[in-house]
């Protein structure tokens, strides 16, 4: 196993009175797409949302290679190479698609680069081109949802936190995504994938986590354990 | 020019900065019912400045509007967690509280044997810096129209930096916004602060047009008028909010065509604009339309953009 960029130890997360995460720990491999299974409600969300530092952790520590990254704000978090894409492919609807792109950007203040960057994103999804002046909120969800990672890709992460990027899609366009997710993989970005779609998310993992009210119940390698096993407590929650 | 006709582009104008005030907050994302306070409170500001301590007409405007943005800069804290309606009540309840302050607010100096000053519920009189230095009103009118237009410029120059993509990006998604990096708190203050000083400068404006203020002037309708402006005319652009205070004063009042009925039939035209048009006239589609429509029509042939070409550079991006 290659060497840990995310490393999460400990967290608790709350809402008020009510703890959402009670204590998770769980790390990502540089390089590998790890995957976060569980069933609704069990914090996968939350869990994003606290490594983003959009919620501020009540306790636990989190890692990017080695520093310190828990309840910092959330600019100094992309800074530091995390972006994430958030649920429901969230794109800002009345600004265009190309406007979308360069808030992607918000961190960074290369202008040409950024221009270079907003180009890339083009040419991976042409779709993007043909809409570049065209208000994002018009969009199809498929293509909101290449836009939302696209978004994501502006900032220039080393790691990428996708949460349910295949939520609610057509299965042609969930497996479009899903190659999309390898190719960046493959291009030298690492994927921490919160999704429901677990036969998809295991056929990519490198490495995944079970996570079951808000404490990560089981861990593995998506070849060493039995598949049906692993879906079925991601779905209902029951003991393996 | 008719005198009348300067009154009417004269209150056009003054009240185009509350128009502007309430759409850099609406930008943003919130709906503010108490802009008129910082109105309010500009206006009384500058008053006191040029009448009781003898201050220039400039720096009493500066001042004016460095007390609204002040004041602002101090609702801006309270008000920072407060989301939509609440939002809404929380600067309405603030500008009545500003209002019913100026109520009971005394506080004067003698004058050529003669008390000027804020005197509560009586009112402010004898703002006349204006009057005194013998300027017409149509050279006021056009005073004021040169600082619309500065307001304006810089208005423009915001919303095509950074800082302006950010207001937008905060409107449209506040934890988008923040997942991207943005210090929510940092921009909504600045944005607020920015609002009140705007506003302060329509009061400081208004205060030595008038000559006299009273409190009741700066009540809630004031407020509801100045959201109504920039609904009615749009959120693509700074412009949106001056058409809106346009089609109201200019048209509805000045031209008193519905007399009494004014009021129903602006109400009925905000109704009816926000099921036709629900982000106004010139909402963000209609200016990214015009903005492509202008870059089509008049950049050379070289960098038009088709649809398969280069996308234009958004400009000051």
């Amino acid at each position: 196993m290659s060497e840990t960029l995310l490393k999460v130890s400990d967290v608790a997360t709350a809402y008020g009175a009510i703890e959402a995460l009670k204590g998770v720990s769980l790390s990502a491999a540089d390089g590998e797409i790890t995957c976060l299974l569980g069933p609704n409600g069990a914090g996968k969300t939350t869990l994003m949302m606290t490594i983003a530092g959009i919620l501020k952790p009540r306790r636990g520590s989190i890692t990017l290679r080695g520093e310190e990254v828990a309840g910092r704000a959330p600019r100094h978090i992309v800074e530091r190479g995390i972006a994430l894409v958030p649920e429901n492919r969230l794109v800002f609807p009345d600004m265009t698609v190309e406007e979308n792109l360069r808030a992607g950007a918000f961190s960074r203040d290369d202008a040409a680069e950024i221009g270079r960057d907003v180009e890339a994103m083009f040419t991976r999804f042409p779709r993007l081109r043909e809409r570049s002046a065209q208000n994002a909120g018009t969009l199809s969800g498929g293509e909101q949802q290449m836009l939302a990672i696209s978004r994501a890709l502006m900032a220039r992460p080393k790691l990428l936190l996708m949460d349910e990027p295949s939520l609610g899609l057509a299965p042609l366009i969930v497996e479009d995504i899903f190659r999309i997710i390898r190719e960046l993989n493959a291009e030298g970005t690492t994927i921490f994938l919160v999704e429901q779609n677990a036969h998809m998310a295991l056929r990519i993992a490198n490495h995944f986590y079970l996570i079951e009210q808000g404490r990560v119940v089981f861990d593995g390698t998506p070849g060493e354990v039995e598949e049906e096993e692993i879906i079925k407590r991601a779905y209902l929650g029951t003991e393996v | 020019m008719d005198e009348y006709l300067v009154q009417v582009l004269s209150n056009i104008g003054m009240i185009s900065f509350l128009a502007l005030s309430a759409y850099i907050l609406l930008i943003t994302g919130e709906i503010s019912f108490g802009q008129q306070a910082f109105f309010a409170i500009g206006a009384y500001a500058s008053g006191i400045a040029t009448a009781m301590w003898g201050w220039g007409f400039w720096p009493g405007l500066v001042w004016g509007a460095a007390a609204a943005g002040a004041a602002a800069f101090l609702l801006a804290w309270p008000t920072l967690r407060m989301r939509g309606l609440f939002f809404a009540i929380g600067t309405l309840a603030f500008a009545e509280m500003v209002r019913l302050i100026f109520e009971i607010f005394r506080y004067q100096v003698e004058i050529d044997g003669e008390l000027v000053g804020p005197n509560g519920s009586e009112g402010f009189r004898g703002i006349r810096y204006i009057f005194e230095q013998d300027i017409s009103a149509f050279h006021y009118m056009l005073l004021i129209y040169a600082v619309l237009a500065g307001v304006l410029a810089l208005l423009f120059v915001i919303e095509r930096t950074r800082l302006g993509a950010i207001w937008r990006m905060l409107g449209e998604d506040e934890l988008l916004a923040e997942t991207e990096g943005v210090n929510r708190t940092y921009y909504k203050v600045l944005a607020t602060v920015v609002a009140g000083a705007v506003a302060g400068i329509g009061g400081a404006l208004y205060a030595h047009m008038n000559t006299y203020l009273e409190p009741k002037i700066f009540n809630v309708m004031l407020g509801v008028h100045s959201l109504a402006y920039g609904l009615i005319g749009g959120l693509g652009t700074a412009f949106g909010p001056l058409i809106g205070v346009g089609i109201d004063i200019g048209l509805l009042e000045s031209a008193r065509i519905f007399s009494g009925y004014r009021m129903i039939v602006f109400g009925g035209l905000v109704a009816l604009l926000l099921i036709f048009r629900p982000r106004g006239l010139l909402d963000e589609a209609a200016v990214h339309a015009l903005v492509a429509w202008w870059r089509n029509t008049f950049s050379s042939p070289a960098k038009r953009s088709g649809g398969s070409g280069r996308p234009p550079e958004r400009p000051g991006a």
